[in-house]
């Protein structure tokens, strides 16, 4: 696929300048308006992309990544469980990192989508100088290229793109420095003190020193001063200059004293206290600041929120967008959601949980609805082979005749080719014609939405790779052909490694129908990556006993006990989801699994008993080499 | 505007000057009035502009890259020295990968092959240079290529996977570094064991291809073509290409008549070149119709073709094959990463220990020589450096001042400054400075300019020589040649020849000579224990257990490890013995234990060093290094569980160690009177120190 993708862009480099050519949707003939946001606008976009969030009904989201699977078999495929899909998704998004993450809230009114897309560039840029966001990331040269061929601008990207900071990671942040705020701005506590004697002294001092410093500042307002005197003035009180406002440094060294401070100060109605955070948290000093009039104190409060929200902004960085989302309680929708919120998860939220169960809770507290567009494209059948976006937007147009618009009301400045983030677009174009579709979205552009938010409910959330039709919510008219797919337990999939040479599906299949009386039942035979095949057993029961007669060596069978002294090698399918479990992430599946045996064979037998959960067989929709 | 005038107001008097000199130098009497025209002519640059009174360095991308191999053959060819400099995508894939005072030989070297295995060159700096007799004057010729790796023909798509760090990219982009160039331009590369990987490959599917149309045609010569449609099909099909090939020929005859493909059969098939010659692309047939096709065309054709697509997919490392064939003596600046990444990525996957690599590296490259090392060696090199900073920048301002400020020194020290003339395509310049730090051919030049200064204050006369002199074989340079910083923090330098620890005094100079105070075998690393737990609370319980005097230095490898030193090896075995005990009863005298401070959330974790040299060789990289012993920990965690095992394994472990140190146990009694607290890291001190862009520059 990549390679292809890959060989296409080098033939024709030209056509990623003129993308509307080769579109097919009816984005087609559309000046592409999607902002582009980098650190530069990112303030102010922040702004009308939060009206956008709360005035639209859905936020789609995409994400481009600086890579995806290492090797085939270290894609999501077909046969894998929501837990092995969850773990491969896991694996990626630890290791790649978002280069660009395109937003777009729209609404769907009758037969027209209102959509404002923005896609912002990402840069995990070291801003606090701790090794956060992120240490060091990997990218694929294939990725990298396919996007310069789109024209994007790396050196924009890496020198202006906004960065982030994950929850969890401010979070940390903040238990480090003690403060993020280089001058905390703080209000005293209400819980009243005892002093004791020694508490009453420091408190005699601090007034003593904090009037005789007042002072001071109010007697040179009045008289103007030689430059030199008034330094040395300074030095003698120990004042500052704090913006415009003179300020005094107080050293402390317990938080007893920052408490005692504190309510010292509340007597001077005209003081300011901040707090000074040390390198090793706790605080070092408090920094008192002299307003000079009630108002002045109510506009020197303002600007240091001020002043902490635009840090926030800086430490946050792009969170904040996601953050706007979350609170927003908007359905998201996006295209193969588990990879693209593997990656949300991982960047803005917390470090990947080790389940795909605390996974999915973790995420459910964020973003209440997920929708997948894959998911909804199963429910109309043939579309399941269509994988890709432009791919499954042409279908449905040719199938599904009803007209709808896009339409973006955004204007944006300049004559560039915005290409960048469309795919966003695109999710939603074809998430608002699946709604119609599949009647999700009332068509009367009056009806509430909460109505058809219950209709939206079984779809959200969904993870699962295989996703389970329910036929019931389709039209009469379409015609679904539904009978390829069937379901069957994963204990009746075997993986096979270690036959001769490069092999086709269809000869292996030949060589195996012969061999043993296991294999005279029905069998499907894939490849799962270039020598790793899985074998389905349609009849229960024959797949153990395979996995028998291969563990014995093949006696009592001649042809098998020929191909295991060849080199063939099997494995049940907990052994594949141990590759998993455990990171193996070999380049081949084959090695993959070889190693997993092997350290199998160190520990003690899992729990045989545990229930095995089932997949949808497809017989069309396997790795195909021919077609790699 | 403004930029266009300012290039002409440079450009003339550099002409003029190449003219001047050309017609000067054949008269000999005129030698000094040249010098001095020259530096008159360098005031004029300086007066103008100091970054525009130079050319742009030769910049190397795929759209040239044929042409500037070509010219570099040459230089090569006649070069004295090449220098080399490499810039990476990042340095170390953990905060823990990085040098530390505690790491031994062998370690030192699975760090820098980690680093080599993961990161990507992106720019690669080659700069020859020749000594010019007759003009009394070095001649370099600074190239400045881009790198990428893109994958060009199918394979093993890991190696097409490569690691950012990110204080490094950012890095980079301080220095204006053009990554679009790079990504969209850089020249790609297959590594000499790739090209074999691939040629391989490419041999054993052009057998089985043959075995499986052989045995078509056993099993069906008469099902292939029995149907009439598949007839009827394959004479089209012939039709089609003989009109194509008549088509093309009347073309070369003048005739205007094209050959509508597009209209004709719905672009199935199109003309494209190939190789010069215009070929037919066939798409659109099913893959019945094109089995029928191949069975008709020549598979050695396709084979051929996949032949060339590897030999194109060679790019870069064509630099590299000739720099080794021609057998150049390879100058760097502390240059033990950049020759890594060189074996790495045009040679082959990096041996598993640094013995087997220099081995390997020195049937390439039989002459590499550091200038840092040199200029730390050397006596005459250090008195000039006064001691300071061995940067490449420092040392190229301290040693080249007139080429690196343009300032033009008088008298006596004048004469002993070795002058170099940069030429870049047609422009030549005595004083030519980009100015542009960090850029992998800039680097290059000014270690060259450094190593060519570091010569002559060696007492190498290049004026003597009518021709070239042989530096390789120089009797002057042999002491420093093949001898590298494996780790610039321990001053431990390697020798090439024999993949040894250079422990002579000569390399040592300048360097507080402590590391062979540390006793790998007392060392104990602990990891995973509660977390704002300090080293001197560490320490503290552990002096409770085992006396005040048993901790040598308990050294931060990052917030969640440590390593601890012991004064006696046997405590080493205690401790590891007592952790288990302990951990295994839960009595309330376990629980009052001083080391269950340490112990405390049962997570704690301890083995002795050469558990630390297995976390190392992991291709795993985790950022803290608790995790990646956990990570790792797969793998051995049978083994962690019995403390006992380790301190039996220990002991074979000896043998090589005593092997690797023999000569510096000799100095362990003599210095072992230092003070322990100079080992002592606090954590923040650590954590201050880890930005790898700063261990970059301090290159």
């Amino acid at each position: 696929m990549l390679l292809q993708r890959r060989l296409l862009c080098t033939q024709v480099p030209k056509r990623s300048i003129h993308p509307t050519h080769h579109q097919n949707s009816n984005l087609n003939n559309k000046k592409w308006a999607i902002k582009q946001v980098t650190k530069s606008n990112f303030a102010e976009t922040l702004e009308e992309i939060k009206t956008h969030i709360f005035n639209s009904d859905f936020i789609a989201v995409s994400l481009q990544k600086t890579g995806a699977f290492s090797s085939p078999w270290q894609k999501v495929l077909p046969f894998d469980t929501a837990e092995v899909a969850y773990l491969k998704a896991k694996y990626a998004a630890e290791r790649f990192q978002v280069l660009q993450f395109a937003v777009c809230p729209f609404s769907v009114k009758s037969s027209k989508i209102i959509a404002h897309p923005y896609n912002f560039h990402l840069f995990p840029r070291d801003e606090l100088k701790m090794g956060m966001p992120s240490y060091s990331f990997f990218c694929q040269s294939s990725y990298l290229t396919a996007m310069a061929q789109e024209g994007f601008d790396f050196n924009a990207c890496i020198y202006d793109g906004i960065s982030y900071l994950s929850r969890a990671q401010e979070l940390a942040a903040k238990d480090r420095t003690g403060n993020p705020l280089p001058r905390s701005y703080m209000k005293p506590s209400q819980s009243p003190t005892v002093y004791s004697v020694a508490d009453s002294m420091f408190v005699d001092r601090i007034k003593s020193r904090i009037k005789i410093w007042k002072r001071t500042c109010q007697d040179s307002e009045k008289k103007t001063e030689d430059d030199l005197i008034s330094t040395l003035r300074k030095i003698v009180s120990g004042g500052e200059v704090f913006g415009s406002r003179p300020s005094l440094s107080i050293d402390i060294c317990s938080e007893r004293q920052v408490q005692l401070i504190l309510e010292t100060l509340q007597e001077f109605t005209d003081l300011v206290p901040l707090l000074v955070p040390a390198k090793v948290g706790g605080s070092q000093a408090i920094r008192v600041v002299l307003t000079s009039s009630k108002e002045d104190r109510n506009v020197f409060e303002k600007e240091l929120q001020l002043m902490e929200e635009e840090h926030n902004m800086q430490v946050r960085g792009f969170r904040e967008v996601v953050d706007l989302i979350s609170t927003s309680q908007k359905p998201v929708v996006a295209h193969n959601a588990i990879n693209e919120f593997a990656f949300i998860h991982s960047k803005f939220i917390a470090p990947l949980p080790s389940t795909v169960d605390e996974f999915r809770s973790s995420l459910c507290s964020v973003f209440s609805h997920i929708v997948d567009v894959n998911h909804l494209m199963r429910e109309i059948g043939p579309l399941n082979k269509v994988n890709n976006l432009p791919a499954a937007i042409l279908y449905l147009k040719r199938r599904f005749t009803r007209p709808l618009h896009m339409e973006i009301p955004q204007h944006i400045d300049g004559d560039e080719v915005r290409v960048h983030g469309r795919d966003v677009l695109r999710i939603s174009e074809l998430f608002a014609k699946l709604c119609l579709i599949l009647r999700i979205v009332p068509e009367s552009p009056e009806a509430d939405y909460s109505t058809s938010s219950s209709t939206l409910e079984c779809y959200a959330n969904v993870f699962n790779p295989c996703f389970i039709s329910s036929s019931d919510l389709l039209d009469d008219d379409v015609n679904i052909s539904t009978e390829k797919t069937r379901r069957i337990s994963v204990a009746n999939l075997v993986f096979l490694w270690g036959f001769r040479g490069m092999m086709s599906a269809r000869k292996l299949k030949s060589l195996l129908k012969g061999s043993h009386e296991v294999f005279s039942g029905e069998i499907d035979v894939r490849l799962a990556d270039r020598n790793c095949a899985i074998v389905v057993f349609w009849a229960p029961g024959f797949a153990e006993r395979f996995l028998k007669v291969m563990n014995s060596g093949g006696t009592n069978c001649e042809p098998i006990k020929d191909m295991i002294s060849e080199g063939l090698r099997a494995a049940c399918y907990r052994t594949y989801k141990r590759v998993c479990e455990l990171s193996i992430w070999e380049p081949s599946l084959a090695d993959a699994l070889e190693k997993a045996l092997e350290e199998a064979s160190d520990l003690p037998e899992a729990n045989s008993e545990e229930e095995l959960p089932a997949i949808c067989w497809d017989n069309d929709e396997l790795t195909n080499l021919d077609d790699l | 505007m403004n930029g266009s005038s300012k290039f002409y107001r440079t450009k003339i008097p550099v002409v003029r000057m190449v003219v001047v000199m050309k017609n000067l130098f054949t008269i000999r009497a005129f030698h000094k009035s040249l010098i001095s025209l020259s530096s008159s002519t360098r005031h004029f640059f300086c007066s103008s502009s100091s970054s525009a009174s130079t050319f742009a360095i030769k910049n190397v991308t795929k759209s040239n890259f044929e042409s500037a191999l070509n010219d570099l053959r040459l230089y090569v060819k006649d070069a004295d020295f090449v220098a080399v400099d490499l810039e990476m995508t990042g340095v170390t894939s953990a905060p823990w990968r990085e040098s530390f005072e505690l790491d031994r030989f062998d370690i030192q070297y699975l760090k820098v092959k980690d680093s080599a295995e993961k990161f990507a060159a992106v720019q690669f700096g080659v700069c020859p240079f020749r000594w010019e007799p007759h003009r009394q004057s070095f001649v370099a010729h600074p190239h400045n290529f881009y790198l990428f790796p893109r994958q060009e023909i199918k394979g093993d798509d890991t190696s097409y996977e490569f690691l950012c760090q990110t204080t490094s990219i950012d890095f980079l982009a301080k220095y204006q570094f053009d990554f679009n160039l790079c990504i969209r331009e850089g020249v790609s590369y297959l590594s000499r064991s790739q090209e074999k990987e691939a040629l391989g490959r490419l041999n054993a599917r052009y057998k089985d291809r043959l075995l499986d149309s052989s045995s078509c045609w056993r099993e069906g010569v008469d099902t292939k073509l029995v149907r009439v449609a598949d007839i009827l099909f394959s004479e089209r099909l012939k039709n089609k290409i003989a009109e194509w090939h008549d088509g093309l020929l009347g073309d070369r005859n003048g005739a205007s008549q094209t050959w509508k493909t597009s209209n004709d059969s719905k672009q199935q098939l199109k003309t494209i070149f190939f190789k010069m010659r215009p070929a037919l692309d066939l798409t659109g047939f099913t893959s019945h119709q094109l089995r029928l096709i191949q069975l008709k065309e020549l598979k050695d054709c396709l084979c051929k073709e996949a032949e060339m697509k590897i030999k194109a997919a060679i790019g870069f490392r064509h630099v590299i094959d000739l720099l080794s064939s021609e057998k150049k003596l390879i100058v760097g600046h502390n240059s033990f990463l950049d020759i890594a990444h060189i074996y790495r990525k045009f040679i082959g996957p990096l041996p598993s220990t640094a013995k087997e690599y220099v081995i390997s590296i020195q049937k390439f490259f039989p002459y590499i020589v550091d200038t840092k090392v040199l200029l730390n060696a050397s006596t005459v090199c250090q008195k000039i450096s006064k001691k300071s900073s061995t940067s490449l920048s420092k040392a190229f301002a301290l040693l080249c001042p007139q080429i690196a400020s343009g300032v033009k020194t008088s008298g006596l020290a004048d004469k002993r400054l070795v002058k170099v003339e940069v030429q870049v395509d047609n422009k030549r310049s005595l004083n030519w400075n980009s100015g542009a730090k960090h850029e992998a051919g800039y680097d290059a030049f000014m270690t060259g300019c450094v190593f060519a200064q570091a010569c002559s204050h060696l007492g190498v006369d290049f004026t003597l020589n009518p021709s070239s002199v042989d530096l390789s074989h120089h009797e002057k340079l042999q002491e420093y040649i093949n001898l590298l910083y494996l780790s610039w923090i321990n001053g431990d330098i390697i020798d090439l020849k024999t993949g040894e620890r250079k422990a002579d005094s000569i390399c040592s100079k300048g360097f507080k000579a402590h590391h062979s105070k540390i006793l790998f075998s007392n060392t104990v690393l602990l990891w995973a224990f509660p977390a704002k737990l300090k080293a001197s609370e560490i320490r503290e319980c552990f002096c409770k257990v085992f006396g005040s005097s048993s901790i040598t230095f308990i050294y931060h490898v990052d917030k969640t490890a440590v390593f601890i030193q012991f004064s006696k090896q046997e405590l080493v075995s205690d401790f590891l013995v007592l952790k288990e005990t302990l951990e295994r009863s839960n009595d309330p005298i376990s629980v009052l234990h001083p080391l269950s401070k340490v112990l405390q959330g049962g997570r704690t974790r301890a083995a002795s060093y050469e558990v630390y040299k297995q976390i190392c060789s992991s291709t795993i990289s985790k950022v803290f290094f608790a995790d990646q012993a956990e990570a790792v920990g797969i793998e051995w965690n049978a083994k962690l569980s019995k403390p006992v095992l380790e301190v039996e394994r220990q002991v074979d472990f000896e043998a090589s160690e005593n092997q690797l140190y023999t000569d510096t146990r000799n100095e362990t009694e003599i210095v072992s009177g230092i003070d322990p607290p100079l080992y002592m890291h606090s954590p923040t001190d650590e954590l201050d120190s880890l930005c790898p862009a700063e261990a970059q520059m301090s290159k």
